[in-house]
């Protein structure tokens, strides 16, 4: 009972104090830029994306990484968990980074359930869209990054959309293509050259999986995560102008994607009427006047998320793990007082 | 200086109600570099009728909104245009884009209630591209 105290008490404080303080903490600074009115909505993209994922992320991985970091003995980790009797001072730390990675596990398992696939067709009328696909991209420089990695299916549901995580690919629905001019087409297709380019579907996936294994901490992230969301939509449609998309026909094939009946959600962005008014206005304005890169973006999300990842990871083999003992013997007090 | 852009609107009346775009038209196509509201008013009678408070008001907002500057002239002001037509509309083009892509505006209309678009609002949104392209055509 006393050795699973703090592996089991351990995690859940992690879970219901540590996790939400942490995203009240990302929620102050997401506040203090989304007030930022330079730049307004797009302004650092990748500064607040970094502070919704990193809030559940980065500390996660510093309990876990100082758990095992306490369970170091001579032995493998495994033999440290499970061989009780001659690694007893190592059992605990194991056992909570063992619990810890569970709750990881099982937070993201629902995640993962939704993220269901799409089926690629190869029907006349999907090799007669591809043909078409395919010399609309040949005759645009800018396009020519989607060449082989766009895909068909007949799915009535589907719009047009990306997925796949390190390899994203553009799935594009015969039916909603046989809805579009080429010029809209082209303009989708430059929209969602940008989420490729990006690698926007698994910067999608970490930001769910982050907010997933917060389940008290979410409620205070949902709302920045929505519009950091449409934001990033909005980034898109704007990339895809600057490099050449006709913005009246994209707003159209934005517009087009919204109707109901399309399953596909993420198709060109969101149906949300505000984030629809917001994107179609902005590229009524793109109609009379390019848009230049106005806002600044800050480093790239990935290489910063990483090396922040990286440090989290190594900060308690190098400067120890005195939080981890703190919560080690708070579970253990709080356990005693309790009990009595 | 800041201004609310007006939808549905082109050229100054994007940022100008329409007797403020008339009388600017007025002062930048006949090079008033420094004028009374009684040199306006000479103009504008000649075209509609139109009072002399009217005119006085409307000019004083131009002012007011800093787009005219004025210094007195014994019992009258003498006003004269801050930009050129140019300069003017240069700005107003970046003011429309920062207005879409930036401004706590922006973000107030992307914080509010998360609610699906209707059929209803998905033909407006149509019409209004529809309404530009027909603008730009012309």
């Amino acid at each position: 009972m006393i050795e699973a105290t703090f592996p089991l008490l351990g995690t859940a404080f992690v879970v219901l104090i540590v996790l939400p303080t942490f995203a009240l903490l990302a929620k102050a600074g997401l506040v203090m830029l989304e007030r930022d009115e330079v730049g307004g909505p797009l302004h650092g993209l990748n500064l607040r994306y970094v502070l919704l994922t990193g809030s559940s992320v980065l500390p996660i991985a510093w309990l876990l990484s100082a758990g095992l970091h306490q369970a170091e003995t001579a032995k493998s980790a495994l033999a440290c968990l499970f061989d009780h009797d001659t690694a007893e001072l190592c059992f605990e730390p194991g056992f909570f980074a063992l619990m810890l990675a569970v709750v990881v596990v099982a937070s993201s398992i629902g995640v993962m359930r939704k993220h269901r696939g799409v089926r690629v067709s190869s029907t006349d009328a999907a090799r007669t869209l591809l043909r078409r696909v395919a010399r609309i991209t040949s005759s645009d420089p800018v396009l020519a990054s989607l060449r082989d990695r766009v895909v068909v299916t007949d799915d009535d549901g589907f719009a047009l959309g990306t997925h796949g995580l390190l390899k994203p690919r553009v799935f594009v629905g015969t039916a909603f293509a046989a809805r579009l001019s080429d010029e809209m087409l082209a303009s989708a297709l430059g929209h969602e050259a940008e989420h490729v380019r990006a690698l926007d579907p698994l910067r999608y996936l970490i930001l769910q999986l982050a907010l997933a294994v917060n389940p008290f901490g979410r409620f205070l992230l949902e709302p920045h995560a929505t519009r950091w969301q449409a934001a990033r939509e909005a980034h898109c449609d704007r990339e895809a102008v600057i490099l050449g998309a006709a913005p009246l026909p994209l707003a159209d094939a934005i517009v087009r994607a919204a109707r109901p009946g399309a399953r596909e959600v993420v198709a060109l962005g969101a149906r949300d009427t505000a984030v629809l008014k917001f994107r179609i206005g902005m590229l009524l304005a793109f109609s009379e006047r390019a848009p230049a890169r106005c806002c600044h973006q800050g480093p790239s999300a990935f290489p910063v998320a990483f090396v922040l990842l990286l440090i989290a990871l190594l900060l308690p083999h190098q400067t120890g793990t005195a939080a981890l003992d703190a919560l080690h013997t708070g579970a253990e007090h709080a356990l005693t007082y309790f009990w009595r | 200086m800041t201004f609310r852009l007006r939808s549905g609107k082109k050229g100054l009346e994007i940022r100008l109600h329409d007797l403020e775009a008339t009388i600017m038209d007025v002062v930048w196509g006949k090079h008033l570099s420094s004028f009374a509201v009684g040199d306006v008013l000479a103009i504008l009678e000649k075209q509609r009728d139109i009072a002399y408070t009217t005119v006085m008001t409307t000019v004083t907002r131009l002012y007011e909104k800093g787009i005219l500057e004025r210094e007195r002239d014994g019992k009258r002001y003498l006003y004269s245009p801050k930009l050129t037509r140019e300069e003017f509309m240069e700005s107003t083009a970046r003011e429309v884009l920062d207005e879409a892509v930036g401004g706590h505006q922006a973000m107030v209309m992307l914080a509010e209630k998360v609610s699906e678009a209707s059929a209803g609002e998905l033909d407006d949104l149509e019409a209004l591209i529809q309404k530009r392209r027909e603008e730009l055509d012309a």
